[in-house]
C-alpha cells in the first residue's frame, strides 16, 4: 500500500502498513510531514483526502475541532489507509533533515516503575534494539490494553540509548496511568514510535538555556540538562531552570537537580516555583543548592529573568495553559522572537 | 484610488487589533501602533487561524497557534514564519479608516512585488493581462516557450513534471498573489520545465517577462527588491531548510 502526499512544493510517495497511521508512515519514510503532538490534539497534521479511503481510528480526537470535515480534512496522526491513498498537505514539505534522528517503530520491556511523588511515576524501558534520539524529544507510546498513543518525553540522555526513561503523571481515568499505577506495568511489553519533536538541545547551539517546566513537563528538561551536563556545556553558557509544582509534596527530582547545580555552581541556577503554598522553612535547608519561590512558574521566571535574556534559547513544557503563559511572557515582555523558543504541544 | 471605509479609529484598541471586512468580503485586520494604523490579512497564512486572536504588542503580531510572527508595518515575516502577511494601503481621515481597494489586488499583495515603488506598481498593473482558465484546463505545458510570468488572482493551479503518461505532481498554488512561470524573469528561459493546469476555475494575471524586466531596469531599487524576492522564492522550492 502506498500514500501519495501532494504538498505545496512537490509530491512524496511512501509505503504504509495495514493499520499504520499516515503520519507515522510518512515520518518513518523521512518525509517531513507537519505535526506537533502526533497524538490527536493539536491539529497541526491536518491533511485533505484526494483519493482513496482512510480509516479514522479516533473519531473523537480533540484535534478534530481544527478541521473542516466537509472539505475532506482529517488528522494524519489518527488515520490509517485502506488501500492506496492520495492526500494533500497545504504547506511546504521537505525531506527530513539528514542529520536528524530517524523515526522508527520501537519496542521494549518495562523494567522498573519508580514512584517519584504521590501522583508521578517514572518507568524504565529496556529497548529491544538501541535507538538514537536528541535531548528534549519524545516517543508516542502504546501500552497493552490502552486505547491510542500518548506522547512522553525521554528523561534520560544516552547516545545510543539502550533504555528509555519516561515520566508519567497519574490522571484519574487516564488509561495509561491507571495501567501503570495498577502495579502490572513491570515486565510488560510496550510499542513506541519516535523519536519525535523539535524542542531539541544540542551543544553546538552555543546559547544560554532557559528551561521553564510545569509538573511532568520537567521530563524533557532533565534530558536536556543531562546532555548539557555530560558535555560540560554550563562551563561556557548559563542555564536558568524553573520547575513549577503546586506544593513541596508535588515536587520530585530535587536531588537530581541539586546534583546538577553542584556540578556547575557558577552558571547553573535552578528555581522551584510553588504555586499553591508559601515556601516551607525547611525547603532551603533540605535543598541548599536550589532556590524556592512562591508563584506560578512563568511569573517566577519573569521576575528572575528580567534583563537576562541575552543570547537565550528557551525550552517550555508542561500543561498547555502554563506553556501558553510562558510564551506570552517571552514574546511580549522579553521580546524574544519565536525562533528562540522551543516547545512541543502535547500533554 | 477607489477607497472604502473599513472601520473607525475608535473601533481599534490602542496598540490593539480589530478584524474588519474589506473589498469583496475579504477579512482585513486593522492594527493600531501608537499614532499609526496598518491593515493586513486577517487569517494566518499558515493554517487559517484568525490573527485577531493572536498576540500583539503594538509592533510584532504573533499567531497564537504556531507562533508565526510579522512586523505589522511591513507584513514581513519574523522568527519562524515562512510567509509574509498581505498588507493593504489605508488612509485615515478624521475618525474614519479607509482601505485602498487596489492594494488588495494580486500584484500588490503578492510575494514578488509587494512594497515596490507606487509608480512602478502602477506601470506593472498596466502591463498585466487578466485571463480566466476553466477548471481542468492547461495553462502551459512542459516545453512551451517561457515568455510570460503568471500571478494567481483566484482559484488554484497545479504543476506536473514529466511527459504524458508519466507525470508527477510538483506542487500547487492556492494563494492570491503567488507567482509562477518565473523562468520568464531569468536571463535564459527557453522553455517551461513543468506543466501548469488550473485545478478549479482560476483567474490569472499574465505579465510578459521582457516587459517586466525593462520596467524594473528603470527603477533599480524596486528591481533589486523583486530580484531578491525571486531568488528566495526559487530557493524555497529547491532547498531543504536547515535548522533555524
Amino acid at each position: 500500500m502506498h500514500v501519495q502526499v501532494n504538498a505545496r512544493n512537490r509530491a512524496y510517495r511512501f509505503e504504509i502498513a495495514a493499520g499504520e497511521k499516515i503520519l507515522y508512515a510518512g515520518l518513518r519514510a523521512q518525509t517531513g510531514l507537519p505535526y506537533e503532538c502526533a497524538t490527536g490534539t493539536c491539529g497541526t497534521c491536518k491533511a485533505k483526502l484526494i483519493d482513496g479511503t482512510i480509516d479514522d481510528r479516533w473519531p473523537g480526537a480533540p484535534g478534530k475541532k481544527f478541521l473542516k470535515a466537509e472539505r475532506g480534512e482529517f488528522l494524519m496522526c489518527q488515520c490509517a489507509a485502506r488501500g492506496d491513498v492520495c492526500i494533500e498537505v497545504a504547506s511546504f514539505v521537505y525531506p527530513s533533515d539528514p542529520g536528524a534522528c530517524r523515526v522508527a517503530a520501537l519496542s521494549g520491556t518495562v523494567r522498573e516503575a519508580r514512584a517519584l511523588a504521590h501522583d508521578v511515576t517514572s518507568i524504565d524501558v529496556a529497548l529491544d534494539a538501541p535507538c538514537e534520539f536528541d535531548a528534549g524529544q519524545f516517543m508516542v507510546v502504546n501500552a497493552p490494553g490502552v486505547h491510542g498513543m500518548r506522547g512522553y518525553s525521554m528523561v534520560n540522555f544516552e547516545q545510543p540509548a539502550r533504555r528509555l526513561e519516561f515520566l508519567i503523571k497519574k490522571k484519574p481515568g487516564g488509561g495509561f496511568s491507571e495501567w501503570l499505577f495498577s502495579g502490572k506495568a513491570a515486565g510488560s511489553r510496550i510499542e513506541m514510535l519516535g523519536p519525535l519533536g523539535k524542542a531539541t538541545f544540542y551543544p553546538a547551539l552555543a546559547k544560554n538555556l532557559l528551561c521553564i517546566a510545569g509538573g511532568s513537563g520537567i521530563a524533557g528538561m532533565m534530558s536536556i540538562l543531562s546532555r548539557a551536563s555530560q558535555e560540560r556545556y554550563f562551563e561556557h553558557y548559563h542555564g536558568h531552570v524553573f520547575f513549577g509544582v503546586r506544593t513541596m509534596k508535588d515536587a520530585f527530582y530535587l536531588n537530581e537537580l541539586s546534583a546538577l547545580r553542584e556540578a556547575f555552581p557558577r552558571n547553573l541556577e535552578i528555581t522551584v516555583a510553588l504555586s499553591e503554598e508559601d515556601v516551607p522553612a525547611a525547603a532551603a535547608g533540605e535543598f541548599p543548592l536550589l532556590r524556592f519561590e512562591r508563584g506560578l512558574v512563568h511569573e517566577v521566571a519573569k521576575r528572575r529573568m528580567a534583563g537576562n535574556y541575552h543570547n537565550v534559547r528557551a525550552y517550555l513544557a508542561g500543561p498547555p495553559p502554563a506553556v501558553e503563559a510562558a510564551i506570552r511572557v517571552l514574546l511580549l515582555e522579553a521580546k524574544l522572537t519565536a525562533d528562540a523558543i522551543r516547545y512541543d504541544k502535547f500533554s | 484610488m477607489s477607497r472604502k471605509m473599513i472601520c473607525r479609529k475608535s473601533d481599534v484598541p490602542a496598540n490593539g487589533l480589530k478584524e474588519c471586512e474589506g473589498e469583496g468580503g475579504i477579512k482585513v485586520l486593522i492594527a493600531n501602533s501608537g499614532s499609526e494604523y496598518f491593515a493586513v490579512q486577517a487569517i494566518c497564512p499558515h493554517q487559517e487561524v484568525p490573527l485577531c486572536e493572536g498576540m500583539y504588542d503594538g509592533t510584532v503580531l504573533t499567531c497564537h497557534q504556531h507562533l508565526w510572527q510579522w512586523d505589522i508595518r511591513t507584513g514581513a515575516p519574523m522568527g519562524i514564519a515562512e510567509a509574509p502577511l498581505e498588507r493593504y494601503d489605508i488612509a485615515v481621515d478624521g475618525d474614519a479608516i479607509y482601505i485602498d481597494a487596489d492594494s488588495q489586488g494580486a500584484l500588490g499583495v503578492g510575494e514578488l512585488f509587494h512594497g515596490i515603488a507606487p509608480e512602478t506598481m502602477k506601470a506593472l498593473t498596466s502591463l498585466a493581462k487578466r485571463e480566466e482558465f476553466a477548471g481542468g484546463s492547461m495553462i502551459y505545458r512542459l516545453g512551451d516557450p517561457a515568455d510570460d510570468l503568471l500571478v494567481l488572482d483566484s482559484g488554484r493551479v497545479e504543476f506536473q513534471l514529466g511527459r504524458e503518461g508519466r507525470v508527477n505532481p510538483a506542487g500547487f498554488m492556492l494563494k492570491k498573489g503567488e507567482v509562477f512561470g518565473w523562468a520568464a524573469l531569468l536571463e535564459t528561459h527557453p522553455q517551461r520545465i513543468a506543466s501548469a493546469r488550473a485545478l478549479e476555475n482560476s483567474t490569472l494575471l499574465r505579465l510578459n517577462g521582457k516587459e517586466v524586466l525593462k520596467l524594473l531596469e528603470s527603477d533599480p531599487a524596486s528591481g533589486f527588491l523583486v530580484m531578491r524576492r525571486l531568488s528566495s522564492l526559487i530557493a524555497r522550492f529547491l532547498v531543504a531548510p536547515g535548522a533555524k
